[in-house]
């Protein structure tokens, strides 16, 4: 019997379905992920797999009782921009946002691309159990209550000890990027 | 004789307020304008001479005159009144032998009522096939393994009833097992429950409450206990009512206890009785026999216990800012002239729970109101008149000079009853047909309804609770749009800020504030409306009995809200509601026609000096 310390390993497909649509169910969170998600990268800057954090983040939403859909955003590698574009698919214009390197964003149809409910900027730091929370407040705000934020960790020597890495991952992330692709919708298995 | 200038300044606890004023030779008042700032120490010390001064400053350069035209500076005579406040929770609620996991976690999963034997996760390979279990998961565990566990468990013939998980996991469990089972998670000591006890897991379906473990006669029947046991298990149902979802173990001397807390005996020390009362008695009881030993002389807490310090607490604030100079009193002087007791309750976590579980705990706050010896006002005068160049005279109780400037309230007449709803303190006077003037303080004002509201909602942060007591309230639902508390919907052209989305939110002067709480809305606004009756409402009856003739409120006639309280968006609407009944006519008042319930005092001191002058031209 395997336990959350020890996880086994998981793999995760992502097969396309057809181009992105708006949603109209009221209790859906959209969750966005980034170009090279899970293909060809497979695991975050601090090795969660990519499979745990969509699993912990369906979970979380999951366990809030609302429904979930996942799709892809080929136009760019921002956060910000990928983050907004499914706010506007979303049913209930609430999404959480997902960078390779595992940097995650709440965002809400009716905000400024560059704001947002929640940012998670310093990906170093973020894990299962965080990605799990992220996902039960983007539920929560979908379902008009209002969450505590998740505590964002801070650490001062994240950004040298980090920061080349991530530029590195960027640039990669980068390359993946399909300017002329719309968003596509993405069924997701994940397996042992 | 020509014109002279004069400014009423009135030093109160919070605000300083001037009034400047032309007093002609016959008595006739022009009022030239008024000015309002922040007391500047404690009312009554030299601290507050630089308020004082700037709101003459600040009344002079409105009106265009200059300070060497003053003819005299009035001040009133501030009653060394201060008032301090302590609160001490009573109960507590004990949990022995983790009888019984009574939070509400806010999705728990499946639904209805199991019943079993308390088994680990990790031995539920080894369980017997006959005998029903409820599944005890340790933290770690994901909710995949557990999913798979139990449906194995299942598989293999034995009955899973229903689990009780330590992550935030039920409905994911739930939904990925072949039979879905009530399933209780967020249990945060988890590992305290005990194993191989019968234990009874309740989940109601959402928007309900439990109905059998919440039951005493439900949990007997479905423990079979005997009348006995069942008499036990009474405070058990008792601590669960109200919840979606329940874990009952049944130990062998389990049992859940509301334990009153001694804090100790208030000793209330009358003119002409002492009495003494328990505290934990409740605020009822402290007031009853507060109301038998009128008028106090002092009040004391026994030494080595709650009250003891609380108040001696109160008592040292008071003697430390009394004697911040030459002349200072200590604690010896400082006599307990009133005390308001209010019973609130103080959200707590239970001992011995297993899940963080959260009780409110009643508790009782006191409000007490310190009368020193000695004013230093001779000094703040002094001051004034050297720095202005101009006399300054000290005129007057502060109670009478409220009376006369709320008489200028369009619409009264005496005999009138003026309620000073402030900051620390509620007063009262009135001024009968035949002149006579009599004023009472009672202790407990604004700041006691802050602290009601602080604890209540569990804020933790005094800002916010001041907030909620100034402003109304209304809830965030779209970026566009808020809900007013009276349920009127506004829309906005700009996007509100991201801070507040979906937040119960006070709308404060300078935008949406978000309050930390788990409460809604409705919930918030009772707390708020509650604390001010509580304080207001109460005060207000207690002050006017006092000075009510033969404690009749019937007698009286016009009532006139007077403070910085009275500016307040509900008090007095709620203070004139609790007024209707007894056929007073009472309203807030508006001092000069245009200053509203402000400037009462410092208006009265300029008119009080007009009459002076009329006689002292008499006598000239």
């Amino acid at each position: 019997m395997t336990t959350l310390d020890a996880p086994a390993e998981r793999t995760l497909t992502l097969r396309e379905t057809g181009p992105a649509t708006r949603g109209t169910r009221p209790d859906e969170v959209v969750i966005a992920v980034s170009p090279a998600f899970g293909d060809p990268f497979t695991q975050t800057i601090v090795g969660v797999p990519h499979a745990e954090v969509l699993r912990q983040l369906m979970a979380g939403i999951e366990e809030q009782g609302v429904g979930v859909r996942v799709v892809r955003v080929w136009g760019t590698a921002d956060l910000a921009a990928v983050s907004h574009i499914a706010a506007r698919l979303s049913g209930s214009g609430v999404s959480v946002g997902l960078l390779s390197r595992g940097t995650a964003m709440i965002h809400q149809k009716d905000l400024p691309r560059l704001s947002n409910l929640e940012l998670f900027p310093q990906s170093p730091l973020l894990d299962a159990p965080v990605f799990r929370a992220i996902g039960s407040n983007a539920a929560q705000y979908a379902k008009g209550q209002s969450p505590q934020p998740v505590p964002t960790r801070n650490d001062q020597m994240a950004r040298p000890r980090w920061q080349a890495k991530a530029a590195l991952l960027h640039l990669k992330e980068f390359e993946c990027i399909r300017a002329d692709a719309g968003p596509v919708e993405l069924e997701v298995t994940i397996s042992r | 004789m020509s014109d002279r200038l004069v400014v009423g300044v009135d030093i109160g606890n919070s605000t300083t307020e001037a009034c400047l004023a032309l007093v002609g030779p016959g008595g006739a008042v022009t009022h030239l304008g008024t000015a309002l700032t922040r007391t500047t120490g404690v009312k009554g010390t030299p601290a507050s001479t630089r308020g004082a001064l700037t709101a003459v400053g600040r009344v002079l350069a409105a009106a265009g005159r200059r300070p060497h035209e003053l003819d005299r500076v009035l001040l009133n005579e501030a009653t060394p009144v201060i008032s301090g406040l302590a609160m001490e929770t009573i109960t507590e609620t004990v949990i022995t032998e983790s009888t019984m996991i009574g939070h509400n976690p806010a999705t728990p999963g499946g639904e209805g009522l199991g019943v079993g034997t308390t088994v680990s996760v990790l031995d539920l390979a080894e369980h017997p096939v006959a005998e029903p279990a409820v599944v005890v998961v340790p933290p770690g565990w994901d909710f995949d393994d557990v999913a798979a566990a139990l449906n194995a468990a299942a598989a293999r013939g034995v009955p899973v009833v229903a689990a009780v998980l330590a992550g935030d996991d039920a409905v994911l469990v739930t939904n990925r097992l072949v039979h879905p089972v009530p399933v209780v998670d967020e249990v945060s000591a988890v590992e305290k429950v005990p194993l191989g006890m019968r234990a009874a897991v309740e989940v109601a379906a959402p928007g309900r409450t439990i109905r059998t473990l919440s039951n005493t006669y439900g949990i007997a029947t479905v423990f079979e206990l005997d009348p006995d046991q069942t008499r036990q298990v009474s405070p058990v149902a008792r601590a669960l009512t109200g919840n979606r979802s329940a874990v009952v173990v049944r130990t062998p001397a389990g049992d859940v206890t509301d334990r009153r807390i001694p804090v100790g005996v208030l000793e209330l020390r009358g003119e002409v009785r002492t009495t003494k009362v328990d505290v934990d008695a409740g605020a009822e009881a402290i007031m009853a026999a507060l109301a038998r030993v009128q008028p106090l002389r002092d009040a004391h807490g026994e030494p080595g216990t709650h009250v003891g310090g609380m108040l001696a607490a109160v008592r040292d604030t008071m003697a430390d800012t009394m004697g911040d100079g030459p002349g200072g009193s200590d604690a010896a002087d400082c006599a307990i002239r009133d005390v308001l007791a209010v019973d609130t309750f103080v959200p707590a976590e239970v001992r011995g729970g297993l899940a963080g579980e959260i009780t409110l705990e009643n508790a009782v706050g006191l409000a007490a109101m310190v009368r020193t010896s000695r004013s230093r006002m001779q000094a703040v005068a002094a001051q004034v008149a050297a720095e202005l160049g101009a006399e300054a005279v000290i005129g007057g109780v502060e109670g009478e000079m409220a009376v006369l400037g709320a008489l200028t309230t369009p619409g009264t007449r005496a005999p009138v009853v003026v309620v000073d709803l402030g900051g620390g303190s509620t007063d009262a006077a009135s001024l009968s047909a035949d002149g006579v003037c009599t004023a009472v303080h009672v202790a407990g004002a604004g700041e006691l309804v802050t602290k009601l509201v602080d604890s209540e909602l569990a804020l933790d942060d005094r800002e916010v609770a001041e907030l909620v007591k100034r402003w109304p309230l209304a809830k965030v639902e779209s970026f566009f749009h808020v809900r007013h508390e009276d349920g009127t919907v506004q829309f906005f052209d700009q996007p509100l800020p991201a801070h507040v989305f979906a937040r119960v939110v006070v709308l404060g002067p300078e935008g949406p504030v978000p309050i930390g709480t788990r409460h809604g809305l409705d919930a918030v606004r009772r707390v708020r409306r509650e604390a001010k009756r509580r304080v207001f409402v109460v005060n207000t009856l207690r002050a006017l009995r006092q000075v009510a003739p033969d404690g009749d409120l019937r007698r009286l006639d016009f009532v006139v809200l007077l403070g910085g309280s009275a500016l307040d968006f509900e008090i007095p609407d709620l203070v004139a509601d609790a007024l209707a009944e007894h056929g007073v006519v009472c309203g807030t008042g508006n001092v000069l026609g245009d200053q509203g319930p402000r400037n009462a005092v410092a208006s009265g001191l300029v008119a009080a000096h007009a009459r002076g002058a009329v006689r002292a031209g008499g006598t000239a």
